[in-house]
């Protein structure tokens, strides 16, 4: 009997059973010999670091590749899935991170797209539409109005109109490739509830997550991926987080040691700040040396004070002062010559050069660095584009390849170095683990610890909890666009930076 | 895309005898210099996600300056008439589009229609003849055995070459058409910049004219109707994407090679010149399809 499936009763067939799933791509071997299986009314959890080959099997279900060898069956018969319409036909709706939604069309008209019922006369039946939608809100408990534009959904929102979406075509398994990703915690809680509902009614869920605390919450079973090989699987009561973690990193989580900062003189101090509809009289500063955090839940107007930091929004009032000058920052090109960097949220929006070669991405901050009379002296620039890759561990198969081709974790590691090509004194960094797996996450930590060491100034923008309470000397909480508290590290607690943010003082 | 333009020398070599001589390889080259300039210039913009419909037009009102200044006040003076011109009408699209935030098909397509006018106003609709014998030779003369547009093209390909590989210039035109808002996160000035490639695709277009002008010895106003869409179709046949951010100027010209040579093989061959406009086409999206199959995973 294959590994993965003998823990099962073997009364129950599975709904989507897949048995030595190999898939290579240009002779590098991506996945090897994968078998799961998720039953009726399951929450298969798969986990992995990036680049561990969930992306590769997610796209494998939704009939985007071929497996080289192995076999797929849906309710106990053999599939083989050609293109996505087959894997679809089968019953497999793949949910990914970035939606498919049409931003202009209401959430009926999205749900109901290229299927439209028609009336007598062949027009579209909009009153059929409405009623088939309102049944499945109800039937999901989602509480959205059929006829809003989806653009102005948010993204908890737009992930449920898909759900329903997908629940429309009479899916029996859904895969949901990181839903939680770019969600809050009350968000989280309105998905795993629906999630919940769909496992009621006897869905098979393939549930994709870095949140490890996630998995405990919803997943019924899981399965763990390192290097496209399976390292473990189980029901989820059998096992706890250290037996994942080691089977997701292969080695033992390092304990972190807390260093000893040296903080030295102010670099980045902000007062009262006020940029109209997203903050108001903000006020912190940043020491060389330390890391502040800046906290709050998601629409707090954390990562705006980012931007009128480094000038991509104008404020209507307050100061900003740099190693005690004041100064008036008008983008990112002035905010570097006061030797402030800013490294995204929004790796694909604001950060990637996608189509362009690592190196590329690496030194576009900086290339008066490698500049002599108006020419690229491209020997240093790929002598230095060396030097770093090494210094952040990227991993990647050469200085050429397309950045797009990176994982999370290596792309997020590129842009912190693009930033550090500035020799940054305050290096802003928002939401610098987002998407990223554990390993990455672990190095870019032990980063931020060096370039604190050496003195850099370090505000960090971040939702998770425990990176901020990691990391930060003193945390800043935004709540609804002004402080609402500032903690020492001594007394700041989950619940304590929880309640600043979230509950109205 | 080298293979494609072997390829396609051989079947043109095998076809007619004619082809593969000297005199007729210097004749393609000569052919195909004003569009190769042009779409040199039009790469630049296209590398920055950007599209200058306005560059036959801009050809034009340089022809036409070009033409009305050259016997009155002379080459000296005639030359930098018409440059400036170009550049001034790249300079405006340049503005329009960085600064005022208008599409660059729309912006270009205004100024295609504008510049053209400007072109009739000028001449009154009739052409100027030019009788510069110096003017003349520029067009039509040779320097070391090669036609001097031909060797003007390939000067203008080195230069732009080296700008877009080895300038911080170049560096930030590719990043700009990857992804605007990373790049201008990143410090690139891009306004700036996406104003300086129109400028060059403006002066591109002013260069052509004078190649243009020179050749013919006359300056009409119509001169470079619809020379914006060959400009076009040598970039794309020349491997550039037309989302930005992928491609090169060696591209676009092999690109005015591969389209030069199947001309010259179907008049070679006496092929109907009606029925060589399905050619082109053809050939236009087949290097499009091949593209687009082999840029996928």
């Amino acid at each position: 009997m294959p590994l993965g499936s003998d823990a099962h009763d073997g009364f129950t067939e599975p709904l989507l059973a897949a048995r030595g799933m190999v898939k290579s791509f240009v002779g590098n071997r991506v996945l090897s010999e994968i078998d799961l299986a998720v039953l009726p009314g399951e929450v298969h959890a798969v986990v992995g670091e990036n680049g561990a080959g969930k992306s590769t099997l997610i796209k494998i279900f939704a009939g985007v590749y071929q497996p080289d060898a192995g076999e797929i069956r849906v309710g106990g018969v053999p599939c083989r899935f050609r293109t996505p319409r087959d894997a679809l036909a089968a019953g497999i709706v793949v949910i990914h991170q970035e939606l498919s939604l049409a931003p202009d069309l209401t959430a009926e008209e999205n749900i109901f797209l290229g299927r439209f019922p028609r009336t007598a006369i062949s027009t579209v039946d909009r009153r059929d539409i409405r009623r088939r939608t309102r049944a499945l809100f109800d039937q999901l408990a989602i509480e959205i109005k059929p006829d809003q534009r989806v653009g102005s959904l948010s993204i908890a929102q737009q992930q449920m109109v898909e759900i329903a979406k997908a629940i429309s075509v009479n899916a029996r398994i859904l895969v949901l490739d990181e839903p939680t990703a770019v969600l809050d915690e009350r968000r989280v809680a309105m998905l795993f509830g629906v999630i919940d509902r769909l496992r009621d009614q006897g869905l098979g869920i393939v549930f994709i997550s870095h949140h490890l605390e996630e998995i405990f919450r919803i997943a019924d079973r899981v399965t763990v991926l390192r290097d496209g090989r399976c390292t473990g699987s189980d029901r989820i009561d059998a096992i706890d987080q250290d037996w994942l973690v080691s089977r997701m990193i292969g080695r033992n989580f390092p304990q972190h040691i807390a260093h000893a900062r040296t903080v030295g003189r102010p670099a980045l101090e902000v007062s009262a700040l006020s940029v109209p509809g997203h903050f108001t009289d903000v006020g912190f500063s940043v020491s060389q040396g330390e890391v502040v955090g800046l906290a709050g839940l998601v629409g707090a107007g954390r990562t705006e004070v980012a931007q009128a930091v480094v000038g991509l929004l104008r404020s209507s009032k307050g100061t900003i002062r740099v190693f005690g000058r004041e100064v008036v920052i008008r983008g990112p090109d002035a905010a570097a010559q006061h030797g402030i960097a800013y490294v995204t949220e929004d790796r694909k929006a604001y950060g990637l050069l996608s189509n362009r070669p690592v190196r590329e991405n690496l030194t576009i901050s900086n290339l008066r660095r490698f500049t002599t009379a108006g020419i690229l002296r491209l020997g240093s620039e790929a002598e230095y584009v060396r030097d770093m890759i090494r210094q952040l561990d990227v991993r990647l198969a050469g200085s050429q390849v397309e950045i797009r081709t990176l994982s999370g974790g290596n792309q997020q590691k590129v842009l912190i170095g693009r930033a550090l090509t500035l020799a940054p004194r305050v290096l802003i960094l928002d939401e610098p683990t987002r998407g990223v797996d554990i390993g990455a996450k672990q190095e870019i930590y032990e980063l931020v610890e060096r370039l604190v060491a050496r003195g850099t100034a370090v505000l960090l923008i971040s939702s998770e909890m425990e990176e901020i309470l990691r990391l930060s000397d003193r945390i800043v909480v935004l709540r609804r666009g002004r402080v609402a508290a500032t903690l020492m590290r001594e007394e700041a607690t989950e619940s304590r930076i929880m309640k600043a943010a979230a509950v109205a003082s | 895309m080298l293979a494609a333009l072997v390829l396609l020398v051989t079947a043109a070599s095998l076809l007619s005898p004619r082809f593969l001589t000297l005199p007729n390889l210097l004749n393609v080259l000569r052919q195909v210099s004003i569009v190769g300039i042009l779409a040199i210039g039009m790469t630049f913009v296209i590398l920055a996600r950007g599209i200058d419909l306005s560059v036959g037009s801009i050809l034009g009102i340089a022809v036409v300056l070009f033409a009305g200044s050259m016997d009155r006040l002379g080459m000296a003076v005639a030359i930098p008439i018409g440059f400036v011109a170009a550049a001034a009408a790249g300079a405006v699209n340049g503005i329009g589009i960085a600064y005022a935030g208008i599409p660059a098909f729309i912006m270009t397509l205004g100024m295609l229609s504008f510049v053209r006018g400007l072109a009739f106003i000028y001449t009154g609709g009739t052409p100027i003849p030019i009788n510069s014998q110096q003017f003349y030779e520029l067009g039509n003369g040779y320097l070391f055995g090669v036609p001097i547009p031909a060797l003007i093209l390939l000067a203008v390909l080195a230069a732009s070459g080296f700008v877009l590989g080895l300038t911080p210039f170049g560096r930030s035109v590719y990043a700009i058409g990857s992804n605007e808002d990373a790049a201008r996160l990143s410090g690139v000035p891009v306004r700036r910049f996406t104003t300086l490639v129109y400028v060059i695709s403006g002066l591109m277009s002013g260069l052509a004219g004078l190649v243009y002008a020179s050749q013919l010895s006359i300056g009409t106003p119509i001169a470079g109707q619809g020379y914006e869409l060959d400009a076009i179709a040598a970039v794309v046949v020349g491997g550039t994407s037309l989302f930005g951010g992928k491609g090169s100027v060696g591209g676009t010209f092999l690109g005015t090679l591969i389209i030069g040579v199947l001309a010259n093989i179907l008049n070679l061959t006496g092929v109907d010149p009606f029925v060589q406009q399905l050619f082109k086409g053809g050939l236009i999206i087949l290097a499009v399809l091949i593209m687009s199959r082999s840029g996928r995973r």
